[in-house]
């Protein structure tokens, strides 16, 4: 089914790194190490991975938005804009990219206190992020369609004469995701956008991005480590574990046949009906992201570690179409090179 | 209106505003001064307060009411040089070296940190005594602004730091807001009751170093300011006299200007917080 759409968003060995100098001694973070993504139109792709995998960083690196110390070491960004061919951002002027932000590829923040300017009633947020991009003659129009966009999307009609602090958490998140929408994104891609919020909320909360996705027919791409919210609306799901993607496939198949210890271990984690046995979590913490260690990175949490797995990076191996894992004990003899 | 509306319902503003509404009308009223305020004898000296003579008169045969209002609109003036101009300084140096960081911060918090770290009251005192032959009401506020912006530039600087990191930055650039618009509508609305209340602080330094560099006699003492209507009160021993007429008029008028200028920006900055605003007129 993916064979037919096409890619809209692709990156090459995606290596983006924190280099911080600290009285003469050089930091290396290496939040993003070596990602390869590719994300096709009209999809949810959902990045799964515990906090300090480097998630946000991805984020942060597929919006092209790298302020030091946060640097793009190596690697490429591709976005395929107006459907024709692809164009690698990392490229490009920061005027160029300032305009694709919002119309191109929007940002749904976590809808917290501060993901709004607090001091500042919703109309003049709207008013300025809107006018980053629009002449003021057809400001009123969308200020109209922003009127609609609120009425459609169920939120009370005074919203935008309110400040986000009078707002509730599925308000201001339902606020920021209207606001994400606004302009009619190819890409929209979401920082944990049900985190904070209860159960029920966040099934309203899902439920609007998904009928967003439906009419628009474009791009989700949702980082969440909430794996819960990841089977409920993502097509393909991408786990990533020390700045790698370790294991990426369609939802059915992570959560039918994680091959991925780590996968595993998420999915296992998880409280299910009936089931009243005692749940399990992946022993141990998360590696300094400035200390990786030697080999697979997660071999020191890895109840099934080799001899191999301590001293070489396993590539992918594919097990099944769309399927995708880099563990050495998977797919024996089929491993690419990995970089 | 509305805004002036809110503003009302607080007794602090109610009181600041009719004060400095009085001082301004004792200001404007300098224009109508039946007297040339560098002229000595025009009246009999030592006169008490009366009809004829509201404040009194002093030793150089001057009418002390109409001295005032020439005093406070000259005080009025050098204050809101020193207090804008500084405030353009504080805050060009504050919003560039926060936004910007890296080399172009150290290089402002360098030239801000070493006058910070300089005694200002010594340099002031240096520098008064260089420009004296020029020592005019102008000279003397952009003297005040080029020493008093430092503390206030740290302060929005640091203000601005936390904005940088606050996640709405990252949703404003994200969704392509370029920097001098999210400076300017999204920071500035943040820092503008900071950027008050250091204003009404600054201005109200200015009058209070106006008065001591006068006091020490480093102004122009023909020039009638709150300072130098003490300086010569002082000089000619009235507090010993018993002419409390003469020194209370400079003392009262600033005592109340400076009651009223801390007490408009409490109330201004606390309105300009939509937060506070909501929970004292609930609008």
């Amino acid at each position: 089914m993916t064979g037919k759409k096409q890619p809209i968003l692709r990156t090459e060995q995606l290596k983006a790194f924190y280099i911080l100098e600290v009285q003469g001694t050089q930091k290396i973070v290496k939040a993003v190490n070596d990602v390869d993504l590719t994300i096709y139109e009209n999809e949810i792709y959902g990045i799964a991975g515990e906090s300090g995998c480097g998630k946000s960083t991805l984020l942060k690196a597929l919006f092209n938005d790298f302020v030091p110390p946060l640097r793009l070491v190596s690697g490429k960004l591709y976005y395929r804009i107006n459907w024709e061919k692809e164009i690698d951002v990392t490229r490009m002027s920061p005027e160029e990219m300032r305009q694709l932000r919002m119309e191109y590829i929007s940002y749904i923040p976590q809808g917290s206190m501060s993901a709004l300017n607090p001091v500042l009633k919703l109309k003049e947020t709207y008013k300025d992020f809107i006018g980053s991009h629009l002449g003021s003659q057809s400001r009123e129009e969308i200020f109209e369609l922003a009127y609609k966009q609120i009425l459609a999307l169920g939120l009370p009609k005074n919203i935008l004469d309110l400040y986000p602090h009078q707002l509730s958490g599925g308000m201001r998140q339902r606020v920021t995701i209207a606001l994400a929408s606004l302009l009619k994104p190819r890409i929209m891609i979401g920082d944990e956008p049900t985190t904070a919020l209860d159960v029920v909320v966040q099934r309203g909360v899902i439920q609007m991005l998904r009928t967003i996705q439906e009419n628009f027919k474009n791009t989700i791409i949702l980082v969440t480590h909430d794996m819960g919210v990841h089977a409920n609306i993502a097509d393909r799901i991408g786990i990533m574990y020390a700045g790698k993607i370790v294991e990426e496939g369609t939802t059915e198949q992570i959560f039918g046949n994680p091959l991925h210890p780590y996968t595993q271990f998420l999915i296992n984690s998880l409280p299910k009906f009936g089931d009243k046995n005692v749940r399990h979590s992946v022993p141990g913490s998360p590696p300094s992201l400035a200390d990786l260690p030697t080999g697979c990175p997660f071999h020191p949490r890895c109840p099934h570690a080799l001899e191999i797995c301590t001293q070489q990076m396993p590539g992918f191996s594919y097990p099944d179409e769309n399927h995708k894992v880099a563990c050495w004990l998977i797919g024996e003899g089929k491993h690419e090179q990995s970089a | 209106m509305k805004i002036l509306g809110d503003l009302f319902r607080d007794y602090r503003f109610i009181f600041s505003f009719i004060v400095l509404l009085v001082i301004l009308i004792l200001a404007i009223l300098s224009i109508f001064s039946p007297y040339d305020p560098t002229l000595w004898n025009v009246v009999p000296r030592d006169m008490r307060p009366s009809a004829e003579y509201w404040l009194g008169t002093d030793s150089n045969g001057q009418d002390i009411f109409w001295q005032a209002t020439f005093a406070i609109r000259n005080s009025l003036i050098i204050s809101l040089i020193a207090g804008l101009v500084s405030r353009v300084i504080a805050i060009l140096v504050g919003m560039v070296a926060g936004y910007v960081g890296g080399a172009t911060d150290r290089i402002l918090m360098f030239i801000s940190d070493s006058l910070l770290v300089i005694p200002l009251f010594l340099v002031f005192v240096m520098l008064a005594m260089l420009v004296r032959e020029h020592m005019n009401l102008v000279v003397l506020g952009l003297m005040l602004s080029l020493l008093t912006w430092p503390w206030d530039a740290r302060l929005i600087r640091s203000m601005i730091l936390s904005l940088r990191e606050r996640e709405f930055t990252k949703t404003a650039i994200l969704s392509g807001t370029g920097t001098v618009r999210l400076v300017l509508n999204e920071y500035m609305p943040f820092t503008m009751p900071l950027i008050f209340s250091t204003l009404i602080n600054n201005i109200g330094f200015a009058i209070g170093l106006e008065i001591t560099l006068a006091i020490i006699g480093l102004v122009d003492l023909m020039t009638p300011t709150l300072g130098t209507m003490l300086n010569w009160a002082l000089f000619y021993q009235s507090t010993f006299l018993g002419r409390w007429w003469w020194v209370l008029t400079p003392v009262v008028l600033s005592l109340f200007l400076f009651i009223a200028l801390y007490w408009q920006s409490v109330s201004i900055s606390e309105y300009l917080d939509p937060r506070t605003r909501i929970q004292r007129v609930g609008a």
